[in-house]
């Protein structure tokens, strides 16, 4: 789903902003991008946070090289 | 939900209304956002109240029946809304209290309150959607006249928002 649907049907319902945000399937770094871009005190800010509570960046942890002594 | 990240130490709060007498009412993420909540808060669409009841959510208990059922059930809810019963000094000239009364005649009137709590540097807002009832004017003659009327909340249609 694109982020500026979901933007735009968090900031039009009177529904629960965690209940509707919970089923909308968006990409997490899109979210966080977006949310940077966004005016800090607007209505898609306050979407775009809900939004990206569902969905969280996840960071590649970067793998340990192990040594194995015989 | 967002919760306001500001605490209080002590604070004078009021209650707004907002305007005209079909208004349409903010959307759960308006009512979560500063900029679209605080122009409500404006001294014009001030109620004149005598002090603001508890307001925010309370535990509750929906409870369902069933017609020749032997046992109804009760579901715990966390979050009702409160009903809030406001008393105001009655002024028949004041349109926010007009505009009140004409929504209890109706009974299916949503419209957006906002209560602020401010510090005098800080404020934090409580906004939510909701209609009311019960609507009634105490005119003794040994005192002020008085208005009472009930505020209920619609149910998930509330935000806390607060000054940066």
């Amino acid at each position: 789903m694109k982020i500026v649907d979901a933007v735009k049907e968090l900031t039009s319902t009177y529904r629960s902003l965690s209940e509707v945000a919970r089923g909308l399937p968006v990409d997490a770094d899109e979210v966080a991008k977006a949310l940077a871009k966004a005016s800090p005190d607007s209505e898609e800010a306050t979407a775009l946070r809900v939004l990206a509570s569902f969905n969280p960046v996840v960071k590649p942890t970067a793998k340990v090289q192990v040594e194995i002594k015989d | 939900m967002a919760l306001p990240n500001k605490i209080l130490p002590g604070f004078s709060a009021a209650l707004y209304a907002q305007p005209t007498a079909s208004p349409t009412p903010l959307t759960t993420a308006a009512l979560s956002t500063v900029a679209t909540v605080s122009a409500l808060a404006i001294p014009a669409n001030l109620l004149p109240v005598e002090a603001i009841p508890a307001f925010g959510q309370d535990d509750a208990v929906a409870s369902f029946s069933v017609a020749g059922s032997r046992q109804s059930d009760k579901i715990p809810t966390q979050s009702a809304p409160t009903s809030m019963t406001i008393t105001a000094a009655w002024n028949p000239s004041d349109a926010m209290l007009l505009i009140i009364r004409g929504d209890a005649y109706s009974g299916t009137v949503d419209r957006t309150y906002v209560i602020s709590a401010t510090d005098g540097t800080n404020t934090v807002y409580y906004a939510f959607n909701g209609r009311v009832s019960e609507f009634k004017i105490d005119a003794a003659p040994g005192a002020e006249s008085k208005c009472t009327f009930t505020v209920h909340p619609r149910g998930n249609q509330y935000g806390w928002s607060n000054t940066i």
